[in-house]
């Protein structure tokens, strides 16, 4: 990478308004890795195509491997850090179905899920496989991580 | 990626004063999905440029216009037309096109703009959108033009579009009682990219078929409009033996081409099962 131009964006950041001296090509997974240690959005396939560095931009779920940090002046970011001490029910419901193994993948099925369950409440199998076809996990607890998908859906729809 | 400059103009018009005709370095982004892919496998050097980004926010929005056809701005997301429930009820092909349309996070991001300059015959919205005989209103130094979306690709990655000219909405006209369907056919997940489309809209009033619009996506170089199969359909009514001969008609005359996503005679063989398909689907549906 020979890019050396630098500047300057603001942006929110899990709540907290932040800035971050950045480089034009870095996407938003360069920002958050470099410029504030944040490694729950891992960039794997880099083309738009895992979740695995999905990042909730705006209200909406994007994929961080695409999107230039240049952009993110002015936005409003949300990761899977942004409630770093306690776990919400989304969290909790994919402890409980034991939906990953090494884990790589569960940061970006949270975040999505959660969007999901904002979008349908009470979503069919159907419904959940195809909202998550955009995210991969290559440890394939799939059965498991749509029972999570249910459990809090249920959990939410109770509360 | 290599380094390069980013201009955030804050109108259309200024995104098309940054851009040089001569140099092809310099683009515009509007989602930024398919460069982005592009920059970061080294297909794309830009030396410049222009998000969109920051441009009128007419331009993010759709709706009804006074003479009944439908404006979509450029820069709407393909999740905009996902969610919107005015163009559901307009054109509902659009909201089942974008369900099996690569997934959420592309949807937020891409617009209608970048799906229709960026020329990649392997997209759903082109056919379906040439089905609905839509039309891109275009902003170039020139001034401005209205263009079919069936003139708009020209070959593989190519438009008609001059280097500066933009695109600045999609209209679409009052579709009445028409009927559509569009169906896709994937080879590895369900939201794959397109081994095949078939985009499809046609006239029902009484029981004979009228203005067929019949198109086929990603088999070719850009969308192809099948006459051959809509002169077999039009002015009949749409019965198994009349569908299964513009199935045929179909496969015959649309010239396939390999791909990764399958063999030439493959993709004829898809054509005239998934022309079948549509036509039965349209027949079927209630008006
Ligand atoms: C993982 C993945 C899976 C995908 N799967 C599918 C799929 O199944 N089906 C499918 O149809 N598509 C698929 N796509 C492609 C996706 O639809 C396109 O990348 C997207 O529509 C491009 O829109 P954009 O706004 O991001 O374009 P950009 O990347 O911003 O731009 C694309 C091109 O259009 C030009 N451009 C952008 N806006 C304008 C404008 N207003 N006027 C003139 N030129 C303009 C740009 O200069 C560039 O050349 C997939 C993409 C990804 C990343
Ligand atoms: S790393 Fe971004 S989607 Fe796979
Ligand atoms: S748990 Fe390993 S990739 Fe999903």
């Amino acid at each position: 990478m020979k890019d050396v131009m630098t500047q300057t964006i603001d942006f929110t950041l899990n709540g907290k308004a932040v800035s971050a001296e950045i480089q034009g090509h870095w996407t938003l997974v360069d920002l958050l890795q470099q410029g504030f240690d944040l490694y729950g959005a891992r960039q794997s396939c880099g083309q738009g195509l895992c979740g695995c560095c999905t990042v909730v931009l705006n209200g909406k779920p994007v994929s961080g491997c695409l999107f230039l940090a240049a952009l993110a002046d002015g936005a409003t970011i949300e990761t899977i850090e942004n409630n770093e001490e306690t776990l919400d029910p989304v969290q909790e419901a994919f402890i409980e179905a034991g939906a990953f193994q090494c884990g790589f993948c569960t940061p970006g099925f949270v975040l999505m899920t959660r969007q999901l369950i904002a979008e349908i409440p009470e979503p069919s199998e159907e419904e959940i496989r195809l909202y998550l076809t955009g995210n991969l996990c290559r440890c394939g607890t799939y059965p498991q991580i749509i029972e999570a998908v249910q459990k809090a859906a249920a959990r939410m729809r109770a509360a | 990626m290599n380094a390069f400059e980013l201009a955030l103009p804050d109108t259309l018009a200024g995104a098309v004063s940054l851009l040089d005709p001569e140099d092809p370095t310099i683009r515009v982004m509007s989602g930024g999905t398919a460069l982005m892919l592009m920059m970061k496998t080294d297909v794309f050097h830009p030396t410049q440029l222009i998000s969109l980004r920051r441009i009128e926010p007419g331009y993010s929005q759709m709706g009804l216009l006074p003479d009944g056809s439908f404006r979509i701005g450029a820069m709407s997301t393909l999740s905009d037309m996902e969610h919107d429930d005015a163009l559901a009820g307009f054109a509902p092909v659009i909201r089942q096109t974008m369900k099996l349309l690569s997934n959420v996070r592309v949807r937020n991001v891409a617009t209608v703009g970048g799906a229709l300059a960026h020329g990649d015959p392997h997209m759903d919205l082109p056919p379906v959108l040439v089905a609905l005989d839509a039309q891109v209103v275009t902003i170039s130094p020139e001034g401005e033009r209205t263009i079919p979306v069936a003139e708009l690709h020209a070959g593989y990655y190519e438009t008609i579009l001059s280097g500066n000219e933009l695109i600045k909405e999609v209209i679409i006209p009052p579709q009445h009682a028409r009927r559509a369907s569009y169906l896709k056919c994937t080879t590895r997940a369900v939201k794959d990219w397109p081994a095949l489309g078939v985009a499809l809209t046609t006239d029902l009033d009484g029981d004979t078929a009228r203005d067929t619009r019949l198109v086929i996506g990603a088999v070719g170089e850009k969308p192809i409009r099948v006459a051959e199969a809509e002169a077999v359909i039009d002015g009949q009514i749409l019965s198994d033996k009349t569908i299964a001969e513009a199935a045929d008609a179909a496969a015959e005359s649309v010239e396939t081409i390999e791909d990764e996503l399958g063999s030439a005679a493959y993709k004829t063989q898809l054509v005239r099962v998934y022309v079948k398909r549509a036509l039965q689907q349209v027949a079927n549906q209630n008006a």
